[in-house]
């Protein structure tokens, strides 16, 4: 293919292939002042096909259901290894995809105002680079040294009065390790530093191992809570790569089930907020409700996290066989969680907690990427259902929430809304099916991946928007597979919410966010 | 004699805790834990192994001793069941000698918590102590309510003299020492102590670092603090069926359930609050306390002006 041509591979997708000295420019234009989103960027090492290391950056604009992707082609070896052009100075949501980059390819971005190790801890011999090609996943196990954990290059903060409270990764409760370092005076946090991936797996690799078919098994496994959003988001990159078209039933009971995915999360997040603050009946009612709804994933799939229903192709159980009785389930529902709001809004003492704790304010979201929730409690509309319409959103009423404020309570508040959103599309899904009208097969036969086929799929997973790129080989078996967590992109907002808070309001804070760690880390 | 009375807050102030915490999950919905199970958690942490920080000094292996020994002096002080004869029978304290024996296992506990040399520790003590600058005055002005009315700071005195919340001084002062009494347990909305989050604890904070046989005495001192409390609140404001010694003889048997009964009602009210609200945020606690700080201050103007 020429330099600099630009050529569609599915309907919304345009690839652009550049020379490092306009990498730099191109992105700076599609991000058009943080008028255009940058989605994930990754690298792919194609040196077996003759093609070196390449750096993808997926780039969308609001209102326009386009992903525009530029490829960096002919990386440079210098001295001191393949450098390329950092573009965090111009897009700082760039930042921890280039260091995940350097520590994974050794591919090291030039220019980049903070290029220490993310993910990697320093647990490997210098010279590693897990995600290249030359390396399998047993060597890259063989060459783990646990004691050479370095966990020492902290943010410090220097000042009369300042001192540091370490906390994690080993937490008093049942939680996912996360190393904070706050630098607070008196009770006031001055600086959060954050130290994640402890719970990295080596996903994107394993997934080289895989079939596509096995592939689902995995992402449905990366981040418990959002398994379907994850294993839906996967196939969608699938499907799309094979070029096939569900029939309108897969597609129904897909929506159907990311939407009762999201409705048991925000429900659970809400009541988890109690925790927060030390409410205790709010929480038991939270757990309650939430409690129903697993109840209700295992009735419909067998699985109380809606594992094993996805395949590339469509779904395995058929959800919607009996709407009537379901209907009737989460109109009981209904009722019980407007009266969960309603107890919840009427009890001051939580509420006066919530109100102007963890302020994100819409500039910093819109700079660092934020997503999902995190993204729309600030004020940024950005939601992948009315974005990028796929599955049976196209064929629904519904519209997406924001809210202004940004703080804790702005972050609950709109996940009422958009539960209460939730709920009216599984009744409007079950309405048709009891209607007859979304008839058909749940699967397609099979699903033919072509060789050195490539695609994006993406869903609006609870807690904000999931990426999945999938590449195929010349053999037609996955040759890269990269997921981009919610979670990954909202991390960095953190420190800036916890800025200005007390240190006891943090837990608060954080569950209001509610990130996932596993699915960060991959 | 020795007020042998306290071997009831000794024996039965796990008994108090796990009908608080039955009660807090009965409020819940939930089934909860059995009303013995403190007990059980004692035994189990009597047999652990204890695991002592290498930074730490005598301080930390001297405060559980320290802190249970407050609690138990400060019980014997103390009339639980009978107010007795002051002269022939037991031998109590008044109610200075008992905030300050209080105030010591406090000082050493908040020691201990900033020996352990941790940051979590170091929270705790530094909020204890500011909770408790909070507090102690207005436990002392309530009180006072009480012991001007009797003309007597003897605990025993002031309980032979009154009946329940006789003027509307008593029931200013009781108003004040119920605050007082969810800061000094620990309880919501001044601190939650049911949390597994370390950056939120204040009393979970300060015991953080201990283990085995420590922390179970660190534990018994801070349920028996509990429950002594709740028998001063009884002794100062609802006295009403304490045995008065030598009287009838089946007297006993019911001052053992009015104490009884009375401790429940205090329990419940308890789990009730601690339910039914959030805990506060921390530097708003200043206006809850303030605020019970000028009840007691009001139930003694009131008490004053009234002359009752």
């Amino acid at each position: 293919m020429a330099e600099n041509e630009t050529y569609k591979l599915t309907d919304n997708e345009t690839y652009r292939e550049v020379a490092p000295e306009e990498f730099r420019q191109e992105c700076a234009r599609l991000f058009d002042n943080g008028r255009g989103r940058l989605r994930m960027m990754f690298a792919v090492d194609s040196r077996e096909t003759g093609e070196g290391f390449n750096i993808y950056a997926v780039f969308s604009h609001p209102g326009k259901d386009l992903f525009e992707i530029v490829v960096l082609k002919d990386l440079e070896e210098k001295e001191g290894g393949i450098t390329f052009p950092s573009i965090t100075p111009k897009i700082p949501a760039a930042h921890w995809y280039e260091r995940q980059i350097a520590d994974m390819f050794g591919l090291l971005p030039e220019g980049h105002p903070d290029p220490a190790p993310l993910v990697l801890h320093g647990l490997y011999p210098p010279g590693v680079y897990p995600l290249r090609r030359d390396i399998s996943h047993d060597q890259i196990r063989g060459l783990l040294d646990e004691d050479k954990e370095d966990l020492s290059s902290f943010m410090k903060v220097k000042g009369e009065g300042i001192y540091e409270i370490p906390v994690g990764p080993v937490h008093a409760g049942i939680i996912e390790p996360g190393h904070f370092r706050f630098s607070a005076v008196g009770e006031t946090v001055y600086y959060l530093d954050a130290r994640l991936f402890f719970t990295h797996k080596g996903v994107e690799k394993l997934f080289e191992r895989m079939g596509f078919d096995e592939g689902v098994k995995l992402a449905e496994r990366l981040s418990g809570v959002s398994s379907f959003a994850h294993s839906a988001a996967y196939c969608h990159a699938v499907e799309r790569m094979a070029g096939v078209a569900l029939p309108i039933r897969a597609r129904a009971i897909r929506t159907f089930l990311l939407e009762l995915e999201r409705l048991y999360n925000h429900i659970g997040d809400i009541g988890n907020m109690c925790a927060g603050t030390g409410f205790a009946i709010g929480y038991a009612k939270g757990a309650l409700l939430k409690e129903r709804l697993m109840g209700l994933n295992e009735r419909l799939t067998g699985s109380r996290y809606l594992r094993g229903v996805n395949a590339p192709g469509g779904v395995l159980a058929d959800v919607l066989e009996n709407p009537a009785e379901t209907l009737r389930t989460i109109e009981g529902i209904t009722g019980q969680y407007k009266s969960f709001i309603e107890f919840l809004t009427g009890a001051t003492s939580h509420m006066e907690r919530l109100d102007n704790a963890g302020l994100l304010s819409r500039e910093i979201a819109m700079a660092l990427g934020a997503t999902g929730v995190a993204a729309r409690a600030s004020g940024l509309d950005d939601d992948i259902r009315t974005a990028h319409p796929h599955l049976y959103y196209g064929q629904l009423v519904f519209e997406s929430h924001t809210r202004m404020k940004g703080d804790v309570f702005s972050r609950m508040m709109l996940r009422a809304d958009e539960a209460a959103c939730s709920l009216a599309i599984l009744k409007s899904i079950l309405h048709k099916a009891k209607g007859k009208r979304l008839e058909g097969d749940i699967a397609l036969p099979a699903v033919e991946v072509p060789a050195l086929g490539r695609a994006l799929g993406y869903v609006e997973g609870p807690r904000g928007s999931i990426f999945y790129y999938v590449s195929s080989g010349r053999d037609g078996r996955p040759f890269r597979v990269k997921p981009r967590a919610a979670s990954f992109c909202n991390w960095p907002l953190m420190p800036f919410a916890v800025h200005g808070n007390i240190v006891p309001d943090f837990p608060l804070i954080n569950k209001s966010f509610n990130l996932s760690y596993s699915g960060s880390d991959a | 004699m020795l007020n042998l009375q306290v071997l009831i807050i000794v024996i039965f102030s796990p008994l108090l805790q796990g009908v608080i915490k039955k009660l807090k999950a009965l409020a819940q919905g939930r089934v909860g834990a059995r009303v013995l199970q403190p007990y059980w958690d004692l035994l189990r942490l009597f047999k652990k192994e204890m695991v002592v920080p290498e930074s730490a000094s005598w301080v930390f292996r001297a405060a559980p001793f320290i802190v249970f020994a407050s609690a138990l002096a400060a019980g014997m002080m103390l009339p639980v069941l009978s107010a007795g004869d002051p002269v022939k029978s037991f031998r109590m304290g008044d109610i200075i000698a008992l905030l300050y024996t209080l105030a010591l296992g406090r000082f050493f506990l908040t020691l201990a918590g900033l020996d352990a040399g941790t940051a979590f520790g170091g929270e705790g003590s530094s909020r204890e102590a500011t909770v408790a600058i909070l507090v102690e005055p207005t436990m002392a002005l309530a009180i006072f309510t009480a012991a001007i009315a009797a003309g007597s700071t003897s605990i025993a005195a002031i309980s032979r003299s009154t009946d329940i919340l006789q003027s509307p001084a008593h029931v200013l002062a009781f108003a004040a020492f119920f605050v007082a009494l969810i800061a000094e347990t620990g309880r919501i909305p001044v601190d939650n102590p049911d949390t597994h989050l370390e950056l939120t604890m204040i009393h979970e904070g300060m015991v953080l670092e201990y283990s085995g046989g420590y922390l179970a005495l660190l534990e018994l001192a801070h349920f028996m603090k509990q429950m002594l409390l709740f028998t001063l609140a009884i002794d100062l404001f609802f006295p009403y069926g304490i045995s008065q010694g030598g009287a009838t003889p089946y007297a006993p048997a019911l001052a053992v359930a009015y104490y009884a009964l009375k401790l429940l009602v205090l329990a419940a009210a308890m789990a009730f609050t601690e339910s039914s609200r959030a805990k506060m945020r921390f530097f708003q606690l200043p206006s809850l306390l303030g605020g019970a700080f000028v009840l007691a201050l009001l139930s003694i103007i009131t008490f004053v002006m009234l002359g009752r």
